[in-house]
């Protein structure tokens, strides 16, 4: 057996606070973040355009919102309000600032910070308020952010039909990939952009978690009195966190429009989203990095899997309709189950799980 | 030995009910103070009012030679204040090591960007802040239940991590809500120990509100019993006592 915590041993505090604690794990992931560079060629643009991109983008607005409703206890409704700031930042940053100074990266990270500043300022009522009715401030900013890009024109550069398509100029990353001699456009090149963003940024979530800052967090979530007893700047700590999260869910929201479907449109950033991002969360599990992730893949992933089961069993039987509203059905039944039988969502089965198979064949 | 804390004429009103009636008392540096009483006395409304989560009406707080009507939590923490609460306020969806390590959050200077990437003073922190985490798990006692949640643990050693997170901030005064509450005798007898070694090992200054007599009559230098909101008794154990009133008010009088 290779996977055994067996004759392991911590031989310093810094040893003890690796991620992945066993040989075997960590082989696992290099291998794992191997093939995900490397998955390009065995893929086509298709399957990265239609599963794997959008996943990466959902997925990184769930770490966002895991933030600041696993991590904190601020719950928030707010999510796609957030990423629909990061998308127009993005395309306003790209638009307006001069070429030779702008590229889509950095965009996409300084659009991040925008979605974050306005995430602070309303998160502002979660200094007072708390739980249901923090939720509905949140609401506010998603339909602020709706109502304010929809008002004035010029964040859409005057588009009249409310969506602008990208222009391919803005993949340029200053040439780069004439040098390259790749095309920046194709969806290899915005796989691994967002690839990389993710990873990165999965990374910074990992290690806060894991920090004074994370520590932080989670006092405040879990008894706030107890935190501000200790020292802890309990309207500090909730703030920090709507900026971070709101940071995550920007550049989620860039991600999105620029890398996954190509245009900036309003209507992708309804409330819908943000719920749909709030169920990704709960079925992966709250305060997990990686319970996000497979919470994103599952919600999203659930009703391509179903429509394809549809065609190939029963010849098509399913319409769009009928995929729409078993998924929503099915995700309802995940949530409730998952709410009574394992609060902490898949990542905690996959942990029980871990667990089980550590003692097997002796589990006591 | 000059008085660390100065409670003078505090009054605590929530609406119409009066918690906490013109109580003065002090606590001299390096003693171990009880504030005994029965149910309802304002005992725990008193420790409160000293690190700041009640503001009274009336009445100030002298800490550290700095007189104040009010002061907010935060701001007790970092003058060095730590407490426990009566109903174990630990923070549930923790482990016990982390648990403790918030209490070290007053020594972490790191920004958040630092800690995000790993790098830097983050790293350092992190290790030095361990060591003396673990320096407390060990005199507690807890190393087995490191990494446990304390979701999980039974009562008495919720009560011990809670300590040792109050511990763990090197505090000059350690406000402690009936640290053996709900206990069994053996706990009782560990919990005084670790008290009476906190406190005349490390020299912390300690304010216990504590129910159980000959624990309190045995470890305490200075005993303060209120009544009602307010105050009945002060003095030494013997003298406590022997007064009357404390007398009254804890077996009852006839009318």
């Amino acid at each position: 057996m290779i996977y055994r915590e067996t004759g392991n041993f911590v031989t310093n505090y810094f040893k003890d606070r690796e991620i992945f604690p066993l040989k075997f794990d960590k082989v696992v992931v290099i291998l794992g973040l191997l093939y995900l560079f490397l998955y390009v060629p065995t893929t086509s643009e298709y399957f990265l355009s239609a599963h794997v991109i959008p996943i990466l983008a959902v997925g990184l607005a769930t770490v966002g919102l895991n933030i600041l409703t696993g991590l904190t206890g601020q719950l928030s409704l707010g999510t796609a309000g957030f990423m629909c700031v990061g998308a127009f930042g993005t395309y306003n940053l790209m638009l307006r600032v001069p070429d030779a100074l702008m590229s889509l990266p950095f965009a996409l990270l300084l659009s991040g910070i925008f979605a974050g500043l306005v995430g602070v300022i309303f998160g502002l009522p979660a200094i007072r308020i708390k739980g249901f009715y923090l939720l509905v401030s949140t609401l506010a900013a998603q339909y602020f952010v709706w109502w304010f890009f929809n008002s004035y024109a010029w964040f859409l550069n005057y588009e009249s039909s409310g969506v602008v398509a990208i222009a391919p100029k803005f993949y340029d990353y200053w040439g780069l990939g004439n040098f390259l001699g790749v095309d920046m456009q194709g969806y290899p090149a915005r796989y691994l952009l967002a690839l990389v963003i993710c990873i990165g940024l999965s990374y910074f979530a990992k290690n806060l978690l894991r920090s004074n800052t994370g520590r932080n967090f989670m006092s405040v979530r879990d008894r706030d009195i107890a935190a501000s007893v200790m020292g802890i700047s309990v309207p500090k700590a909730k703030l920090l966190a709507f900026f971070i999260s709101c940071f995550y869910c920007g550049v989620a929201g860039g991600i999105y429009s620029f890398l996954y479907i190509g245009n900036v449109d309003l209507m992708i950033y309804e409330v819908d989203r943000s719920f749909t991002i709030l169920f990704m969360l709960i079925i992966g599990g709250l305060g997990s990095i990686s319970g996000s992730w497979l919470g994103a893949i599952f919600v999203y992933e659930f009703p391509i899997i179903f429509t394809w089961v549809g065609d190939f069993i029963f010849q098509g039987a399913f319409n769009t309709a009928v995929v729409e509203n078993v998924s929503n059905m099915v995700y309802g039944v995940f949530i409730i189950a998952l709410l009574i039988r394992e609060p902490g969502g898949f990542a905690a089965l996959w942990a029980t799980t871990k667990q089980k198979l550590r003692m097997w064949p002796y589990p006591h | 030995m000059s008085d660390i804390l100065k409670v003078e004429n505090v009054t605590l009103q929530f609406g119409g009910v009066k918690a906490i009636t013109d109580i003065s008392f002090n606590v001299k540096e390096g003693e171990i103070c009880a504030v005994i009483g029965p149910n309802g006395a304002g005992k725990s409304s008193m420790l409160n009012v000293i690190n700041g989560v009640y503001l009274p009406q009336i009445g100030t707080v002298t800490y550290d030679g700095v007189e104040r009507q009010s002061i907010n939590p935060r701001d007790a923490a970092i003058a060095g204040m730590a407490r426990t609460f009566q109903n174990i306020a630990l923070f549930q969806g923790m482990n016990v090591l982390e648990n403790i390590m918030t209490g070290r959050n007053l020594f972490m200077k790191s920004t958040w960007l630092e800690q995000g990437l790993n790098i830097g003073r983050a790293r350092e922190e992190e290790r030095v802040n361990r060591l003396a985490v673990e320096k407390v798990i060990k005199f507690l006692q807890i190393e087995s239940i490191r990494k446990t949640p304390v979701s999980k643990l039974p009562y008495g050693l919720q009560k011990r991590v809670e300590l040792g997170r109050a511990l763990v901030a090197e505090p000059k005064i350690l406000l402690l809500d009936e640290p053996m509450a709900g206990m069994n005798l053996e706990e009782k007898a560990d919990m005084s120990c670790f008290i009476l070694e906190i406190n005349k090992e490390q020299g912390i200054t300690t304010v216990m509100i504590e129910h159980d007599m000959g624990v309190v009559m045995d470890i305490s230098d200075h005993v303060v019993v209120l009544d009602y909101g307010k105050k009945i008794g002060d003095g030494s154990p013997s003298e406590v006592m022997a007064n009357q009133d404390v007398i009254d008010a804890y077996l009852g009088v006839s009318h």
